[in-house]
């Protein structure tokens, strides 16, 4: 460390290197934390967890009790060990709100601007977006079924979408600027278990099914334009990239329209989703102009896609499906990369939630009651994080930190961060034993 | 409060980053082009060596620079790719000597992630494509057209993520790129592919090569007619084409800068790390290449760019050490060296480390820095201003004049020396010991106060008092002539040059005389309106010894008129307004440029061009030099001719890049100056202030002095402690004998007028010394110096020991009287209430420093704080610990005496990293961090809840483009009391790019004031390529980029002195304020720096 920061003030290594660096090693040398601890309100499996993204700060937690909570995993509430060990209390929880959900909340996700709103998706066929100051729903939305996964794009500058996967066959777009249902995405032929906006374009929406598919949508036309096809992997000639330029332009031209449809409709239809324009084949779906029914069939895992997961620079898409695989895919040309994973169990009856570091170095993977930490360009297998008792449902990583939250059915929340040395005088105060300190908590509830 | 910041830099960067040579300015003409990170300097290649043509700031961190020449073109092109993804083509305007852009454009893009190894830009060198590497696993191509027009980018995939370098290939018929890159087992590679502009994609190119020398990291591209690429690798050269593999093997070194010697590509230059300089050869028959060849040329600074210029001469661009010129000979020097060095230009960079004291105690910072790295490390030490250095000193009280004069018209030395009082003058001169005693000149009047003195043709001396004009031979020195005014018209001011002599009597008359052999004659006489001033006939025409205008001031009128001679016709006038009358005018030239310098009474000096046929005057600028009278004379160092501004802030006027520039020289008040060149003092000047005569020479003539004191190993922590008058630093030392590197850390003691090492404490082995700290403890009085070290092991990734070491100095040695081991390394030491504060790894520590029972001292530590990542960089100010963490932004501690524990009071909650923290008040914090910006934050005392006192709110954003090592609270320039900006506190920066830069405190009118300048400047001065200023001071990091608030770009505000009169009238009137009133303020704000 002092090497490189020796390095880094006289100009031998960029100071981007250096973050860089810094961070892939913290990253790569994650422990359960001897420094940091999450007090888990929840008396029932955590089912999703999510930093927000503006400061990084506040952690969103939600669990089959109906509960939320949310920590601020910057500020400590109380210490222990002589100021070592910084334990998080949650700052909200709400467990039986009036206006809350009925069944376990599976999914929880931050209005990716501030940290004022943010939405639930629940079993109880609900997503709501709750202001966070006054924990009031501010808005409802009922969805034909489960809930299994909602998503907002974080580089949406012109809409407010979120995109819900639930027990329909159809993606439901959900436009929080009206209240109603902007689009209906039709095409997959099961229930949809995740879904996922891209990471370089505020328009592509990637969901996956339990009917093994991967579909992206480009929200502003009909229909899905690519289906992710495990079988084709010849990268062969690659089609040139779509110019940035060129899709600067068609951005700012195709501002105004789907705010006009937004609003109109729910004047006029006020939620009724059936009315928009593309769902008008009732039933049978449109292709996208060039999509052939051939690609239409084609599926990336054999069995459901359990979650998915985009990488920050846009250019490849993680997926984990029920066949206990993990693919990681070339967006541009959806091709299967082909990278191998060690072959895991995982739990295939509930989507799960996949982390990737900032890097792209590393995606961790609920694997049963451990989280596998896999590289994501060689596919090796680099850590497994041991520490909940039951099945682990969802992992999120925070890039400002290096840390690593994940959930289980086991009702903990558990800190993974590289380990901090101790540097402990032995003429001051004295202290126990801090890593049995860890432990205990395992056992506290 | 310190909300307002003002940020100027006080020396430019000096690393240079890249460099190229081509015909830039003109198809005949071959320039060389230096970037030093965010400028560029063009050169021009003359035979006596390279010529600056210009130097400006580019709105951006330069990544790449290019040259290129378009089809048709006769001439290059500039292409230059900024780190913030911005390009512009240049082109060189012959008329009115400027770069002009013909392109520019943005190539950001929203995917991908950005390169790790730095951004790459090459330019195909048939002109059909220009190549960007800015993302990982992307290639954008921005292709011409046939008329050498840029046309739509696009972006092509690259599959190899670990991008080291790509190059184009020389002499094929589509565009072809040849990539290094190292795969997921960390082995390299270097494939081909070809552009298709067409389907604007890639073709599998005509060849690749497996497993390369792991540390290959540089492609050279070889053209015809052998083509193919040469790889360079740490212990391997490798020469590969289509047809031909080629291998040698090499010294391990790291090379990273290379220079093509001749154009058919057969000799290149290499540069390593530790400076020494290769020849590559690539030997050939006919057109097939046989073989390589490496010879050891000799040493030159640690090379970052090599340029060969011409005729053996070349250009070594350096970023660790000085830059240089340097000349390859055909036969090796006595040390086996084929390197002559011509000349140095000094870097500070990288300043990784400095510490401001006042050595010479004159109430001025000097800033001195661990500049350089490896084995060009140095100890800089920047001092602002001219120095005079004093050779000797007489005591005389009253004078009123002094000139110079020879014992004979072609003496190369001045021999008298004159002095005027107000009632006598004396005459000293140079005795045959070389002493300066009282002398004197027969033919001179010595009862009365001399006006004016000149050595004149025909081995004849002049002299001027009220009542006569004497001509006296230096010869003899008796009285050849006498030349009288008219009765009851006293002469009232005068001046003379070899052969004419111009005075004015009361009543306005003004006299033009010739001086002859023997004789003086009246030529021509002219009655003015009002009463005469000052005049001057300084010759700046062709002829040495005559002039053909002479300039008048007037009172009354308050004007300067200039006549023409010997007629003394009235050429031209120009009134300067106001009821300041000009105290000393003067004709001069500065780098062949006419000009008329007028002083008034108040400081102010007008400068004008003259036109040296019509007498025309042209280009009116006013600025403020001090407050008393001024008085204008001419001198020379260094074979050019400077002007000396004699008055309440005395100031040498030269010029550099065609522009005027005012240096304030450091002494207090100077009354009168004249040359004094004689062969006991050369280049001497006589200096008349504060009741003393003073001789001394003059430093070279530029606003920063630099002494550079080379060190051989690489200094990375400096103090100074005032009582023992010596500097410690934390040094490394590279040995690079035998086959493995190694590195010694010592803690030296240096004297701190000497610099010479007085004294040595070697750590131990894998012991880095991180901090030093001069201190004192409470209920100790000795100064000490503490140093924190860490054990680097190798397979440690982060320091589990340390220790903190305190030094007495005794005797100049340093004395270890107390140790401390601590648990990781120690970042940063800081004296804190009597105590010792240090940062260890994550932890704050403080240390009390206890007496033992036998007397001994010792550290016992007292209490810490835990909650950092790495706390690296720590200030205090009382009770109040200001922590810069690696990656959690600044973080606010108090100390609580009572209950003797630190607490966390505030934090800014940002993911800031870190690289340099400092107090500007209780309340403000100023933060330079990863991206090149810096930022301010408030502490909230006065929140309404915990969560808003808790959070450190940021209340100042900014764009540096410098990567800021240490702040430091002082001052460059002497600090009057009574002036306005002495009041203003100062937070000096150092920077990897050898950037000193000043950060300002201002009071909030000012602030609003110059912000509104800021902006009026923006639309009037253009960004070199057509970059926005705007944006470029914007904040930047990988989450947001925001409008830089609360900070001024004095560098962009300061240049308003040099807008033509026009352009400032311009912005004047924007503001509703005149500009005088703006020149004023910006002056005062150059006295920052």
């Amino acid at each position: 460390m002092w090497k490189q920061i020796g390095a880094r003030e006289s100009g031998k290594l960029r100071p981007n290197s250096f973050t860089n660096r810094i961070r892939s090693h913290r990253s790569s040398s994650l422990l359960l934390s001897n420094h940091k601890e999450l007090l888990s309100p929840h008396r029932a499996s955590i089912n999703t967890l999510q930093v927000d993204l503006t400061e990084g700060r506040y952690l969103l937690s939600g669990a089959s009790d109906a509960s939320l909570a949310i920590f601020d995993i910057q500020r400590a509430t109380e210490y222990d060990a002589g100021g070592l060990i910084a334990k998080h209390k949650p700052v909200l929880v709400d467990k039986q709100h009036e206006n809350g959900h009925k069944y376990a909340i599976s999914t929880a996700v931050w209005y990716p601007v501030d940290t004022g709103l943010f939405v639930t998706g629940s079993y109880d066929h609900h997503i709501k977006v709750w202001d966070t100051n006054t924990t009031e729903v501010v808005m409802d939305f009922k969805m034909p079924g489960k809930v299994y996964r909602t998503a907002m794009s974080t580089l949406a500058t012109s809409h407010m979408l979120i995109a819900a996967a639930t027990e329909d066959v159809q993606v439901r777009l959900c436009d929080m600027a009206s209240g109603a249902f902007a689009h209906t995405l039709s095409g997959h032929r099961d229930g949809v278990m995740s879904v996922e906006w891209s990471t370089s374009s505020e328009w592509i929406l990637m969901t996956g099914g339990c009917d093994g598919a991967i579909r992206f949508w480009d929200i502003r036309r009909a229909g899905c334009f690519s289906v992710l096809d495990q079988s084709h992997s010849q990268l062969g000639r690659r089609p040139p990239l779509v110019d940035p330029s060129a899709t600067k332009v068609s951005t700012s031209k195709a501002r105004a329209p789907p705010r006009k449809v937004g609003s109109g409709s729910s004047s006029k239809h006020s939620g009724n989703n059936k009315i928009l324009k593309h769902a008008k084949g009732s039933g049978k779906q449109r292709l996208h102009p060039g999509l052939l029914t051939s690609q239409d069939r084609a599926t990336a895992h054999y069995g459901a896609v359990l979650g998915l997961k985009a990488t920050e620079d846009g250019m490849y898409l993680l997926s984990a499906g029920s066949d206990s695989r993990l693919r990681l895919w070339d967006i541009q040309s959806g091709c299967n990369t082909l990278v191998h994973y060690e072959m895991v169990r995982m739990q295939s009856s509930k989507a799960i939630q996949l982390a990737v570091t900032q890097d792209s170095g590393i995606v961790f993977l609920p694997c049963m009651t451990s989280v596998k930490g896999f590289d994501v360009w060689s596919g090796r297998s680099r850590m497994t994080l041991q520490g909940h008792y039951e099945n682990v449902n969802c992992c999120c990583y925070s890039a400002n930190d290096q840390e690593l939250y994940t959930g289980g059915n086991d009702r903990q929340i558990l800190t993974w961060s590289p380990p901090k040395l101790i540097s402990d005088d032995a003429d001051e105060c004295g202290r126990t034993g801090q890593p049995s300190a860890v432990d205990e908590d395992n056992w506290s509830d | 409060m310190s909300t307002y910041n003002y940020v100027v830099t006080a020396h430019k960067p000096t690393n240079v980053t890249h460099s190229c040579v081509g015909n830039f300015t003109g198809p005949q003409e071959l320039n060389l082009i230096i970037a030093k990170c965010t400028r560029i300097e063009i050169h021009l290649l003359t035979a006596h060596g390279l010529q600056p043509l210009l130097d400006v700031p580019i709105y951006g961190r330069i990544a790449t620079l290019e040259l290129f020449r378009s089809h048709g073109e006769t001439q290059d092109l500039l292409f230059i790719a900024t780190e913030r993804y911005k390009f512009c083509v240049l082109q060189w305007d012959a008329d009115a000597k400027e770069v002009v852009t013909r392109a520019m454009g943005d190539v950001s893009d929203r995917i991908g992630r950005p390169t790790d190894n730095g951004q790459i830009g090459i330019i195909d060198p048939d002109c059909r494509l220009i190549g960007l590497h800015l993302y990982d696993g992307l290639f954008k191509v921005i292709p011409f057209d046939n008329k050498g027009q840029l046309k739509e980018a696009f972006n092509i995939r690259l599959e190899e993520l670990q991008v080291l370098d790509i190059k184009f290939l020389y002499g094929c018929s589509k565009p072809t790129i040849v990539v290094l890159y190292q795969d997921n087992k960390d082995a390299r590679h270097v494939k081909t592919y070809e552009v298709s502009l067409k389907d604007k994609d890639f073709v599998e190119g005509p060849w690749s090569q497996n497993n390369l020398d792991n540390g290959a990291e540089l492609l050279i591209p070889v053209p015809p007619p052998f083509g193919g690429v040469l790889i360079i690798g740490e212990e391997t050269i490798v020469y590969c084409s289509a047809s031909a593999f080629k291998a040698i093997p090499i010294r391990p070194s790291i090379t990273r800068a290379y220079g093509r010697v001749d154009a058919d590509g057969s000799r290149y230059l290499l540069g390593d790390l530790s400076g020494l300089l290769h020849l590559l050869v690539i030997v050939h028959e006919k057109e097939k290449v046989t073989g390589l060849k490496i010879e050891l040329l000799g040493e030159t600074s640690i090379a970052s760019t090599i340029s060969y210029l011409d005729n053996a001469f070349v250009y070594v661009g350096s970023s660790y050490g000085d830059s240089q010129l340097i000349k390859l000979n055909l036969q090796p020097d006595s040390k086996g060296s084929y390197v002559e060095v011509l000349e140095r230009y000094v870097n500070l960079g990288p300043i990784v480390d400095f510490c401001v004291v006042d050595l010479e105690r004159q109430g001025q910072g000097q800033v001195v820095t661990c500049s350089g790295a490896y084995k060009d490390g140095s100890l800089c030490i920047v001092r602002n201003g001219i120095g005079i250095n004093e050779q000797a000193s007489v005591e005389l009280q009253g004078i009123k004049g002094m000139w110079s004069l020879r014992s004979a018209t072609d003496d190369l030395y001045d021999t008298f020396l004159v002095v005027s009082f107000i009632n006598e003058t004396r005459i000293l001169a140079m005795n045959v010991e070389d002493e300066l005693e009282e002398s004197e000149i027969e033919g001179f009047c010595s009862q009365v106060q001399t006006l004016f003195c000149h050595d004149a043709v025909y081995n004849q001396l002049v002299q001027i008092t009220s009542s006569s004009v004497r001509l006296v031979s230096s010869e003899s020195r008796e009285l050849k002539n006498e030349w009288f005014p008219r009765p009851g018209f006293s002469i009232n001011v005068a001046t003379a040059n070899a052969s004419q002599v111009l005075l004015a009597t009361r009543g306005g008359n003004l006299v033009y005389l010739e001086i002859e052999n023997g004789k003086l004659v009246e030529i021509n006489h002219a009655e003015l309106k009002y009463d005469i001033s000052c005049l001057d006939i300084n010759p700046i025409g062709e002829n040495s010894n005559r002039s053909n205008l002479a300039a008048v001031g007037m009172w009354t009128d308050i004007s300067v008129k200039i006549f023409s001679l010997p007629d003394l016709t009235l050429k031209t006038e120009d009134h300067l307004g106001g009821e300041i009358i000009p105290r000393s005018v003067l004709l001069c030239a500065f780098e062949g440029i006419p000009y008329l310098l007028c002083a008034l009474g108040d400081g102010h000096l007008l400068n004008y061009l003259l036109d040296m046929e019509t007498g025309e005057l042209t280009d009116r600028k006013k600025v403020s030099l001090g407050t008393q009278p001024i008085t204008l004379r001419t001198f020379s160092s260094k074979n050019t001719t400077h002007v000396f501004a004699a008055s309440d802030r005395p100031t040498v006027i030269y010029s550099s890049n065609k522009k005027l520039l005012y240096s304030n020289v450091n002494l207090k008040e100077v009354s009168h100056m004249c040359p004094f060149n004689s062969a006991a003092f050369p280049d001497s000047l006589a200096i008349a202030k504060e009741g003393d005569l003073t001789i001394g020479t003059i430093d070279d003539i530029q606003k920063l002095h630099i002494r550079s004191i080379p060190l051989g190993e690489h200094a990375r922590r400096i103090c100074h402690q005032e009582t023992s008058r010596t500097f410690a630093i934390c040094s490394l030392k590279y040995n690079q004998s035998g086959t493995e590197d190694s590195e010694m850390h010592f803690v030296r003691l240096l004297d701190d007028q000497t610099f010479d090492v007085k004294s040595s404490y070697a750590l131990d082995q894998f012991e880095y010394g991180c901090s030093i700290l001069s201190c004192s403890f409470s209920d100790d009085n000795n100064a000490y110096y503490c140093v924190g070290t860490a054990y680097v092991m190798p397979e440690e990734n982060e320091p589990s020991k340390g220790r903190i070491l305190v030094f007495a100095v005794e005797d100049r040695k340093l004395q270890l009287v107390a140790e401390k081991e601590t648990k990781g390394a120690v970042y940063s030491l800081n004296a804190f209430n009597g105590k010792l504060l240090a940062a260890i790894n994550q932890k704050i520590q403080l240390y009390k420093w206890m007496l033992r029972e036998d007397g001994t001292r010792e550290l016992q530590s007292e209490c810490g704080h835990h909650g950092h990542i790495l706390a690296l960089y720590v200030q205090t100010r009382g009770d109040f610990i200001v922590v810069g963490d690696l990656m959690k932004s600044i973080s606010l501690l108090i100390y609580k005496h009572e209950e003797g524990a630190i607490e966390e009071r505030a934090r800014d909650y940002n993911a800031n990293w870190m690289s340099a923290v400092e107090i500007l008040d209780d309340d403000i914090y100023l933060g330079a961090e990863n991206n090149f910006n810096l930022f301010t934050v408030r502490k909230n005392s006065e929140g309404a809840t915990d969560e808003e006192r808790g959070r450190l709110e940021v209340v100042g954003e900014y764009h540096l483009g410098e990567f800021v090592n240490r702040f430091r609270h002082g001052s460059l320039v002497m600090r009057l009391p009574d002036s306005d900006i002495g009041q203003i506190p100062t937070v000096i920066f150092g920077t990897v790019n050898g950037v000193i830069g000043v950060i300002a405190s201002l009071p909030q009118e000012q602030y609003l004031f110059m912000e509104k300048l800021q902006a009026n400047l923006r639309k009037v001065i253009k960004g070199v390529g057509g970059l926005s200023h705007e944006q470029w001071r914007s904040f930047y990091n990988e989450k947001k980029t925001a409008d830089s608030r609360n900070f001024l770009d004095g560098d962009l505000i300061e240049s308003f002195l040099d807008l033509k009169k026009n352009r400032m009238e311009e912005i004047a009137k924007a503001m509703n304020v005149s500009v005088e009133e703006v020149m004023k303020r910006v002056e005062e704000l150059t006295r920052l720096h």
